[in-house]
């Protein structure tokens, strides 16, 4: 007989070192992998981890890489703390990044302080808008969010292929499916010559600050902490169930929109078909790496990126396809569930008992 | 074809419960027996080890003079036991076909043709090609019943079988119990309504507090009798001295509250009118899943009802959540302390802070001011008792006895003009009870009201001014608590009437 019974106490500290020992536990299976592939794991596992970051450029694009990831998934963290399933920050991204992009066609041909501060919103309130869709049909139509947001990102990502395709694509550009580069005024500066880190990891630092700030010492925080707790304490204490799902969700796509407007304003200057490279679904993996934990999913959001760099450059060096990261991505949190049901849960054997002989 | 099962000296230990203490029955073909009791009388575990789903610590169970192991469900099925659950265990989306055939190992021609003849012999009106969430809750439970059927059960045990059924239903479901037992099945009816006692059993053994008490023909019962056998004669209790609150001023008034749910295991409720004066203790018996819960939920505001359907001090306050209400100096402490009341994962100055109103200023301008919470909460933690002066301790970490002298002070330290409480003591030490009973005391004394929803009688004898009874949904007459005897409960909780 095997009995699984729940744990009561669960010690703070293990609580946040599991997720560091999901990633070692990560580094081991992957360089079983690599193994099994014919490499020597440890040097697979170098060119996978520590090449990438090995330069000054490295760091820089790893710190690109984890701008959006963290932005997403702090958005995401209201939304999972707080029992509401958004698994559509994909779509939120590039609706904001759409919606954004707009903006930054219909100004041209202006320059002004104006045009990237105005970008930057209207990307913002794209995603939120976008978001509340689902939370909207939840609240009233009873539906379910995960299923709603999920096919949102499909929703969100024809609608950029038709306007890259068709209307907003680049008159002078050959119809490749992309539209005119933006000027230079509805870029984010660059911080440093020659690197492609941009001012968007500004933005992502101050809602890291705001979000520690608004999930810990305000009225919102402690009622998104009870309800992802406990429902029915949240309906007893008489917590405004409805507003606070759609409070949640706007939050929540309000970050994935200013990543999306992040990314085509930094590093891709531009829209096309391409614009995220599953930041929105990762981002999930980071949230839950970092225990919704603004602190923790800054450093989750630096250990997911690298699995970006790392499949690049393993592509490279190893010529193993890039998916690896996505392997990566997904032992990571594979781990993480393991070593979770570990901690909450203790199994039992038990020896037969009279009665059953 | 002949069945005779027994049980003897069945025994299982929970953990601060003893919910069967060597039990021994037994039973014969051509019968209809009832078991009857309280909830937590010990029924429910006596038919879940009969049905393999719980493992006894002691005691043997015979199926016609042979022992049986009953190590998991499957046991019992081999041995031609079958169980009816009260809530049903049936996939909505699937056709009735389809979920008849999934756990028989027949082909399915030759189930049609044996679920058909079931169908035609007990005058079952089913199609057997629609999906099982267009049926009723009747017949859904027939569905559940022909499962069992198809097995040829020689035992065919229900529980509570009528909690979800309309009257109709369950006067068909009467006749087809009784066609089954003609057809030599042994049918074991558990139940805690007399009058189904009564109108359908030919025997009844009654449970209290893990033991049977008494077996008996039904013949020679009556309701009074087997309510005074369910409930106990335990009358030795001190009364609260009763007040005359003829002159006070009423403080809430219920006026023709009626409450219909989507929920199909939830109670609707008829036509509710009560009122309560200033200084009483409005008690309010019943036997769990009689409303109780919807009620507690339509005083808190956790339901909203027609805003002039209660008046609180002259506001209609029908419309308003819990956190409204509770500015009017409402109080509340729900049943379920440990998923509810209280979260355990949190510390108890988070949890104190669950009680809050905008007079509170727990939060200012949006922003939590914890110093405030904390002070408050380190007045509640000395003024009611509990045995702790941590603040940031989880809540998980107390006693069951602790949490509650928590939840209670929390809600009466805003000195609140009524307290709504909803079994305020299951599960607690005898010391704990006297606490909270003498604190509940204590605030009728200063002219604070409450309301009482209880399924302990004894402690609503001690505790209320007048008391009243729910069943089904509806509210037994008020009366004067000097006036009650636990057997008149105990009539009007199984559904009977007094004069």
């Amino acid at each position: 007989m095997i009995k699984i019974e729940k744990r009561n106490d669960v010690s703070r500290s293990i609580y946040f070192l599991t997720p560091v020992l999901a990633i070692f536990l990560t580094l081991f299976g992957g360089g079983i992998i690599f193994f099994i592939l014919g490499f020597n794991p440890i040097e697979a596992l170098k060119f996978f981890f520590i090449t990438p970051i090995s330069d000054l450029y490295g760091l820089s694009e790893l710190l690109v890489k984890a701008t959006p990831l963290c932005l997403i998934a702090i958005g995401l963290s209201y939304c999972f703390k707080s029992n509401n399933w958004n698994i559509g920050a994909e779509g939120q991204l590039i609706f904001g990044g759409i919606v954004g992009g707009g903006v930054a066609l219909l100004f041209y041909n202006h320059d002004g302080f104006y045009v990237l501060p105005l970008i930057i919103l209207s990307g913002a309130i794209g995603g939120m808008l976008f978001a509340m869709i689902p939370a909207i049909l939840k609240t009233y139509f009873n539906t379910n969010e995960i299923l709603v947001s999920l096919m949102l990102v499909y929703v969100a990502k024809l609608l950029l292929d038709y306007l890259v395709v068709g209307p907003w694509s680049n008159p002078e550009g050959f119809n490749f499916p992309e539209t005119r580069q933006f000027s230079d005024s509805a870029r984010m500066p660059i911080l440093f010559d020659g690197l492609r880190i941009h001012a968007g990891i500004f933005i992502t630092l101050i809602t890291v600050f705001l979000s520690w700030l608004i999930l810990y010492k305000t009225y919102l925080g402690f009622q998104i902490k009870v309800s992802g707790l406990s429902l029915k304490t949240a309906k007893y204490a008489g917590f405004k169930g409805k507003t606070m799902i759609i409070i949640v969700f706007m939050i929540s796509g309000a970050c994935a929109g200013l990543a999306g407007v992040g990314e085509i304003t930094g590093p891709i200057g531009q829209l096309h078909r391409n614009i995220s490279p599953d930041y929105g679904f990762t981002a999930i993996i980071v949230a839950f790496l970092g225990r919704l934990n603004p602190i923790g999913i800054i450093f989750a959001s630096l250990i997911v990126a690298l699995t970006y760099l790392g499949a690049e450059t393993a592509q490279i060096f190893l010529q193993v396809p890039k998916y690896t990261g996505q392997v990566f991505q997904g032992m990571i949190l594979f781990f993480l569930l393991g070593s979770d049901y570990l901690l909450f849960f203790k199994i039992k054997f038990l020896g037969l008992k009279k009665n059953e002989l | 074809m002949n069945t005779k099962l027994k049980v003897s000296e069945i025994s299982k230990i929970y953990p601060g419960c003893i919910a069967n203490d060597k039990v021994s029955l037994e039973f014969g073909s051509g019968k209809i027996y009832a078991l009857l009791g309280e909830n937590g009388a010990g029924k429910s575990t006596l038919v879940k080890i009969l049905s393999g789903v719980v493992k006894p610590d002691e005691g043997e169970v015979f199926l016609n003079n042979e022992r049986i192991k009953l190590n998991s469900p499957l046991d019992a099925k081999k041995n031609n036991i079958g169980m009816v659950f009260q809530h049903f265990n049936l996939f909505e989306t699937l056709s009735v076909f389809e979920n008849l055939s999934i756990d028989s190992d027949k082909k399915d021609e030759d189930l049609r043709v044996l679920v058909n003849d079931i169908l035609e012999k007990y005058n079952f009106k089913i199609d057997l090609d629609i999906p099982v969430l267009n049926l009723s809750a009747g017949q859904k439970q027939k569905v559940e019943i022909i499962r069992c059927l198809i097995r040829n059960p020689k035992v065919l045990i229900m529980d509570e079988p009528t909690s979800v059924l309309t009257e109709q239903e369950t006067d068909d479901l009467f006749i087809s119990l009784k066609q089954f037992s003609k057809d030599g099945i042994l049918i074991i009816y558990i139940t805690h309504k007399l009058k189904e006692v009564l109108s359908l059993c030919d025997e009844v053994a009654v449970m209290r507090k893990g033991k049977v008490v008494s077996v008996s023909n039904t013949i020679d019962e009556k309701i009074e009798s087997l309510a005074n056998k369910m409930v106990g004669e335990n009358l030795n209790t001190i009364k609260k001295k009763i007040n005359n609150f003829k002159n006070s001023e009423e403080i809430l008034k219920i006026s023709n509250l009626n409450f219909k749910s989507d929920d199909p295991y939830e109670t609707n409720l008829n036509n509710l009118n009560l009122s309560l004066k200033k200084g009483e203790c409005l008690g309010i018996a019943g036997i769990s899943g009689n409303g109780q819960n919807e009620l507690f939920q339509i005083l808190s505001g956790e339901i909203i009802t027609e805003g002039t359907s209660i008046m609180f001090r002259n506001k209609e306050i029908g419309k308003l959540n819990p956190r409204e209400r509770r500015e009017y100096l409402m109080a509340f402490s729900p049943e379920d302390r440990i998923s509810q009341a209280a979260v355990p994962e949190l510390k108890i100055y988070e949890n104190v802070a669950l009680n809050n109103f905008k007079s509170s200023n727990f939060f200012e301008k949006g922003l939590v001011n914890e110093k405030k919470i904390k002070e408050h909460t380190q007045k509640i933690l000395s003024n009611f008792s509990v045995n702790t002066d941590n603040v940031e301790l989880k809540s998980q970490f107390l006693s069951g006895g602790n949490l509650q002298k928590l939840i209670i002070g929390r809600e009466l330290i805003t000195s609140p003009e009524l307290l709504v409480c909803f079994n305020p003591t299951w599960g607690l030490d005898v010391g704990a009870i006297n606490y909270i009973h003498e604190t509940l005391i204590q605030i009728n004394e200063q002219g604070k009201s409450s309301i009482l929803i209880s399924t302990d009688n004894d402690e609503l004898l001690k505790l209320s001014d007048r008391i009243c009874v729910i069943y089904k949904g509806k509210l037994s007459k008020i009366m004067n608590a000097d006036t009650v005897t636990a057997e008149k409960l105990g009539i009007l909780m199984g559904g009977g009437l007094i004069d």
